[in-house]
């Protein structure tokens, strides 16, 4: 589906963005781009829906090269959901989509009530201005704009920013949905919980570079030290061991009288991105 | 593309009904209307009687004088008495039995009309014929100007602001940005907006000249009228979309506009309704717009292809340079 070979971009002279950026995302896969501010992610996602011009490399989508493709027929194709909820404030939700589904051909459009309803947008809201919402709903209104010309390839931008975890579930569900309609799902995130109860692969960016790439499973198993922590009380004193997993096999190997808990020391993608990237998210 | 045009038409007239645009457009209409009519023409009423006419006549020569003469007895009292004349007196000197008027107030080129009323009075007999320079009463020439100076206000100031309150919203509420990822023509989402602000100056041009030169009057004035509205209106309408793509926020664009309309309206006024000359003013794109709707009002149109040639070319020029501006914000950050 969307295909990145030796991706360069500079804002300037002296200002690249992107340096030599590869990867490939198949089609009906949910692929993760995570990164800090000022890495590279929203530079490779303007290139990707063609708003931005000028990239040195090749970009292929639907397997074409995105400078000859034609412009009309691939944003119909797609669909992208901004990091904020870009709406027009004195119209209300439904307006909003209908003004925003009209540019589309009416076959490939789904119902904007029926799309709100999925999204769980409260019906008496339908109708008000999207000035009296909160940025949750106004959040689920982006969200059915994005999906309402039914795309192929979906860019999300920080999907689940301003929800609330119901909510954040809820969008995470959704996009569960979309892919196993076969949607491909582009996600740029901080949000590392996100990326990995949702992502097939994530790549990690830092200053324009790929650092790694791998499904999370991996990326936390390779970073992973293999060691399990053990709490428990032995003759009424509370203790706590750390020992190799694969001397699990055999049992605990020590004495205890009761075991209290036993924790899995595995890395989390927050991690894992901090020891490749040399630094966190934020 | 015709069903996305009138999505964004209809969109673009949501945007400016929101935003009470049509509201202060039809609230102009009646102020401007008002003033015509109970204000400016009133006030022109007091200017517009007879003209003080004084005449200094050394040898005594003139015969048949009209009584409505001031006769001065020296140089310095046709002076004095011209220099404290505020309605704009005439003076007349006889030299060598030839008069020579002296117009304190108001270039000769500009005041043909009362330099030729003074000149009738010396001939009270009525040998004299005025030369007619315009069919148009005082009243109807007050009423074409004030309409058509009031119109240029409006299209420059009004509805340049007019377009850029409505873009600056939708650049705040980051809508622009939804536009460069929808299967659109992006020349559309500009067209739309200067076609939707053409439209209101042709309405607000229309109802102006009906309202307060009279339907009378109006109909064989109101095509070239409208032209020129149209001329000034898409260059406005342009001018404020680049602006707003181009500045910040609707406080720098109010400071750009200050300067802009300074720019524009001043050396214009000045030029065209006063004795103040300025060498430049041939070169101010705005000082032939301005003379071309005024020249529409009396009745004389613009036949010159060059101007309506440099008219097609600076909007086609100001689109480009709009597009190229628009096709930017969508891609700056959020």
């Amino acid at each position: 589906m969307i295909e990145v070979k030796d991706l360069t971009f500079s804002y300037g002279k002296d200002k690249e963005a992107l340096h030599s950026l590869n990867f490939t995302v198949e089609d009906g896969e949910i692929f993760g781009f995570l990164g800090p501010n000022g890495s590279g992610k929203s530079t490779t996602q303007k290139i990707l829906t063609g708003i931005l011009k000028g990239h040195g490399g090749m970009v292929s989508l639907f397997g074409e090269d995105i400078n000859g493709i034609h412009k009309q027929d691939f944003f119909r194709r797609i669909g992208v959901l901004f990091e904020f909820p870009y709406l027009y404030a004195n119209l209300s939700a439904l307006d909003n989509l209908h003004y925003f589904a009209s540019f589309y051909p009416k076959e490939q459009l789904r119902d904007a009530e029926e799309l709100l309803e999925q999204l769980e947008f409260k019906r008496d809201f339908l109708r008000k201005p999207v000035s009296s919402y909160s940025k949750g709903m106004r959040q689920r209104v982006s969200m059915a704009r994005a999906l309402i010309s039914s795309p192929k390839l979906l860019f999300l931008d920080e999907p689940t920013s301003g929800l609330d975890p119901a909510g954040a579930v809820l969008f995470r569900r959704i996009i569960e949905n979309e892919r196993q309609k076969g949607t491909t799902v582009f996600v740029t995130t901080h949000n590392m919980f996100d990326a990995d109860l949702l992502c097939d692969r994530v790549a990690f960016i830092s200053n324009g570079n790929i650092v790694a790439l791998d499904t999370p499973g991996n990326l936390k198993e390779q970073n992973s030290s293999h060691s399990i922590v053990v709490d428990y009380l032995y003759q009424g004193r509370r203790e706590e061991r750390t020992i190799e997993a694969p001397k699990l096999k055999e049992g605990i190997p020590f004495v205890y009288d009761e075991l209290i808990s036993v924790h899995s020391q595995e890395p989390t993608l927050e991690d894992v991105f901090i020891r490749y990237a040399g630094r966190g998210l934020s | 593309m015709w069903k996305s045009l009138f999505s964004l038409f209809i969109k673009d007239c949501r945007m400016m009904a929101s935003g009470k645009f049509f509201f202060v457009a039809l609230g102009s209409l009646l102020l401007y209307t008002l003033f015509i009519h109970f204000g400016y023409l009133k006030l022109m009423e007091g200017s517009a009687s007879i003209y003080n006419v004084y005449l200094y006549d050394p040898a005594g020569s003139l015969d048949g004088v009209s009584p409505l003469v001031r006769l001065a007895a020296s140089q310095e009292e046709l002076d004095e008495a011209l220099a404290g004349d505020t309605s704009g007196g005439v003076g007349i000197r006889i030299i060598d039995g030839r008069p020579e008027v002296i117009l304190y107030r108001g270039a000769e080129k500009a005041d043909r009309h009362r330099a030729d009323y003074a000149l009738s009075l010396l001939h009270f007999s009525g040998e004299y014929t005025p030369e007619a320079v315009g069919g148009n009463t005082p009243e109807m020439k007050q009423r074409r100007e004030i309409t058509c100076e009031l119109l240029f206000i409006e299209i420059v100031a009004v509805g340049f602001l007019g377009i850029a309150s409505v873009l600056f919203k939708e650049k705040q509420m980051g809508v622009i940005r939804v536009h460069a990822i929808v299967p659109l023509e992006k020349d559309l989402f500009i067209f739309s907006k200067v076609f939707l602000f053409l439209l209101t100056d042709l309405a607000f041009a229309a109802l102006m000249t009906l309202f307060n030169v009279g339907p009378a009057e109006a109909g064989s004035i109101l095509p070239a009228i409208l032209v020129q509205t149209a001329i000034l209106s898409l260059i406005m309408a342009l001018t404020g979309f680049g602006c707003t793509m181009l500045l910040k926020d609707f406080r720098q664009f109010s400071l750009a506009y200050l300067v802009i309309a300074l720019f524009v309206a001043t050396p214009v006024f000045l030029s065209a309704n006063t004795s103040i000359k300025m060498a430049w003013i041939d070169w101010h794109p705005f000082y032939h717009v301005y003379m071309g709707l005024k020249n529409a009002f009396f009745g004389m149109p613009v036949t010159n292809p060059v101007y309506y040639i440099c008219a097609v070319c600076a909007i086609i020029l100001l689109f480009g340079i709009v597009g190229s501006a628009f096709r930017k914000e969508m891609g700056r950050e959020g």
